[in-house]
């Protein structure tokens, strides 16, 4: 018990002990944050993968951390899609994920919205043309918004999370 | 190091008709045999007691458009010396039959379901015939790896059922589960058959991540494919390309320089650090002790953010090329490694106390998921598993690549194969890892990063090499294609071999253990599935 509290007190906080990152590579549209609106303060994400390497799914998992810890933003990982308000999807999908794919989509209550997480997801990455591999995310569902990279870093996708739960750019002016 | 001589000759005494050629290739003596011999031979390697050969590697090679013939290869580890030795059988053209050795070889029963679905040779014989890669919508006759099927072909869609084996009784009931799972983790499917809360079978289902890579490989030029081995599975980024990258240089005649061997090194203990890490405190958090899981989690990203620094990359991508490594570390770069990793040993033994003084923990790891040493030598286990249970092996310390010749690396192992061995393996590897980091600060040589190959492939060669990942013993075999192309490129990851063990693992448990037993072998569905 002592050892605990003493390990605790000596560690500290560490949440947001990351580098920074530069905005996402491409920026989340007007379209994808009006969507998101409802889910400002609170979304939850179910994460699907289509085929991926893993590494994306380990960045996923990086999320929440304690260094990260996205979960004070909001933003929840939930079991089940029909808990969910987002799908991140990962990985080119192959031919033998493409039902399941298509599945989780329908079974994800609306609104939702899609995110095509890693370079797989968005364009197949290494894996495109293969005869196992159907093609991008948005060949078989609706995507909303694309976090590039191979794997993105957690601080990157934190970063597309954000911009989600802000005014876009021009409703300022 | 490598000397089967005397199992060579014990075995031309013993099957003085069978054996049609002796060879060797890069010091791996081959006999070549008639396929009908090949079952009696294999069987006659597994068991005497004076050889003990594990089945380490199954594959099928089709030698076309140069030779119209296929080939079969079994690698076999000898226990004693840790050797290999390879037999070798050809089909000549059109002749699709082979004996299966799995009736009396239990570990190669998914290579040789493997060989049948990518390669359309069929293992007679063998006990279970069901489709393993192509699930059941795939069309009939599609056989992705022969050379006449067009890498980029588009398959259509038919209908199918696969067929679980079923128990049947009072009071039994099917748990199905995935593909799709609770929590971020790949997709497989595993059928639970219940009778009150213990398992009385499980059956897995896997392959859904099938993506074609061994395919993808024999688009590639020898020399540029070490992208794609850092993606069969993302987590091991490191030990794949490694081993890719040493399988190459065998074909190009590259002897790498001292400081990247040992620059490999440190990076293949990079790796493992984290995933040891984070595989612990993933342990913890399965039986809802949340603690232990946020330190390690912290950990681990605290090693991510280190090899982001050295590398660009916080999996340590780009790191390994053929030829040598990519990314230099300079001193202080290397001393700040050591510095952190001290920290991190530091932290992680409060934490180890923690966890050892916790009796509730303690009762939950304790007697889960008992991997027996004869099950797990039946299914040739390799890695952290197959040292919890018994299994001494550890290829840097038997086969020492990179610079483990000179580290001599210590090899923890246990014998009581529960959640908790896997467990305790872990944090010594931990330890061990750090030691061997500092041991290559220490040494690190001076000197240049790469060299430049010495000769051009010769089309029809082919290289093995083997590296101990962190989840255990991944094996690449490479066949140099006309014009330094690739002919063919089998990757072994260690999860292959230590899936099917996981299904007795688990019986007997209850089913709410099994995510604890699954995460204990934290095995990788992409690089099972390729
Ligand atoms: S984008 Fe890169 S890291 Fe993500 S799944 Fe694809 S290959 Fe792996």
């Amino acid at each position: 018990m002592f050892r605990i509290i003493k390990k605790s007190l000596k560690t500290g906080v560490v949440t947001g002990h990351h580098p920074d990152v530069n905005v996402p590579h491409e920026p989340v549209s007007r379209e994808a944050i009006e969507k998101a609106r409802p889910f400002r303060r609170s979304m939850t994400i179910r994460e699907v993968d289509t085929g991926s390497c893993n590494a994306c799914e380990m960045e996923m998992n990086a999320l929440v951390n304690p260094i990260y810890d996205v979960e004070r933003f909001g933003v929840h990982i939930a079991a089940s899609p029909r808990h969910a308000d987002a799908l991140v999807v990962t990985g080119p999908v192959t031919v033998n994920m493409e039902r399941a794919l298509k599945d989780v989509y329908k079974a994800t209550p609306d609104p939702k919205l899609v995110i095509a997480l890693g370079d797989c997801a968005v364009h197949c990455g290494m894996f495109k043309g293969s005869y196992a591999v159907t093609g991008p995310v948005e060949r078989h569902i609706p995507v909303d918004v694309r976090i590039p990279g191979c794997p993105p870093r957690p601080a990157e996708i934190l970063a597309v999370l954000e911009a989600l739960r802000k005014d876009p750019p021009d409703s300022a002016r | 190091m490598i000397d089967a001589r005397p199992a060579v000759e014990q075995l031309r005494v013993a099957f003085t008709q069978a054996i049609i050629g002796v060879g060797s290739l890069h010091g791996i003596p081959i006999l070549r045999l008639d396929k009908r011999d090949v079952p009696t031979v294999a069987h006659f390697i597994h068991t005497h007691p004076g050889l003990r050969g594990s089945l380490s590697l199954l594959w099928a090679v089709d030698h076309r458009p140069r030779e119209a013939r296929d080939e079969l290869c079994y690698l076999f580890t000898l226990a004693a010396r840790k050797d290999w030795l390879l037999l070798a059988t050809d089909l000549p053209d059109g002749e699709r039959e082979f004996s299966s050795i799995t009736p009396t070889l239990h570990a190669a029963k998914w290579y040789e379901r493997e060989v049948r679905d990518l390669f359309g040779l069929i293992p007679v014989g063998h006990p279970d015939m069901r489709r393993l890669v192509r699930h059941e919508h795939w069309p009939k006759g599609t056989h992705p790896l022969k050379k006449d099927f067009s890498w980029n072909r588009v398959l259509e869609r038919v209908q199918g059922q696969y067929a679980f084996r079923k128990i049947q009784g009072e009071g039994v009931f099917e748990v199905p589960v995935g593909p799709i799972h609770a929590g971020i983790i790949e997709p497989g499917h595993f059928r639970f058959s219940v009778a009150g809360e213990p398992i009385m079978q499980l059956e897995l289902r896997h392959f859904w991540k099938h993506r074609g890579v061994e395919k993808l490989f024999e688009q590639q030029q020898l020399t540029a494919a070490v992208p794609l081995s850092e993606r069969v599975s993302g987590d091991t980024t490191v030990g794949h390309s490694l081993a890719y990258c040493q399988a190459v240089e065998i074909l190009l005649g590259m002897e790498v320089p001292q400081r990247a061997r040992y620059l490999r090194s440190l990076f293949l203990e990079l790796e493992r650090l984290h995933n040891h890490i984070g595989d612990v405190g993933a342990i913890c958090n399965d039986t809802a002790y949340v603690l232990a899981h946020a330190h390690c989690g912290r950990m681990k990203e605290q090693l991510m953010q280190l090899n982001d620094r050295l590398a660009g990359s916080r999996f340590l991508r780009g790191v390994n090329c053929v030829g040598g490594v990519a990314v230099d570390v300079t001193d202080a770069q290397a001393a700040q490694v050591v510095t952190e990793l001290d920290a991190i040993e530091r932290d992680f033994t409060t934490i180890e106390k923690i966890l050892f003084a916790n009796a509730s923990l303690t009762e939950r790891l304790e007697n889960t998921g008992i991997l027996t040493e004869r099950i797990a030598w039946d299914h040739a286990v390799v890695g952290v598993v197959g040292r919890a249970s018994g299994m001494d092996r550890d290829i840097r310390r038997d086969r020492p690549f990179a610079a483990y010749g000179e580290l001599q690396p210590q090899v923890p192992f246990y014998r009581y194969g529960d959640v908790r061995a896997r467990m305790r393996v872990r944090l010594d590897e931990v330890h061990e890892s750090i030691r061997l980091v500092r041991e290559i600060r220490r040494r690190l040589p001076q000197g240049p990063l790469t060299v430049r190959p010495r000769r051009e492939p010769v089309a029809g060669e082919w290289a093995i090499s083997a590296v101990e990942g962190w989840r255990g013993e991944i094996l690449y075999v490479v066949m140099a294609g006309e014009l330094g192309r690739i002919h063919r490129c089998k990757v072994r990851d260690p999860s292959f071999v230590n899936w099917p063990a996981i299904q007795w693992a688990a019986l007997g448990n209850i089913v709410p253990d099994f995510p604890l037993i699954n995460k204990s072998f934290n095995l990788s569905y992409a690089g099972n599935d390729l």
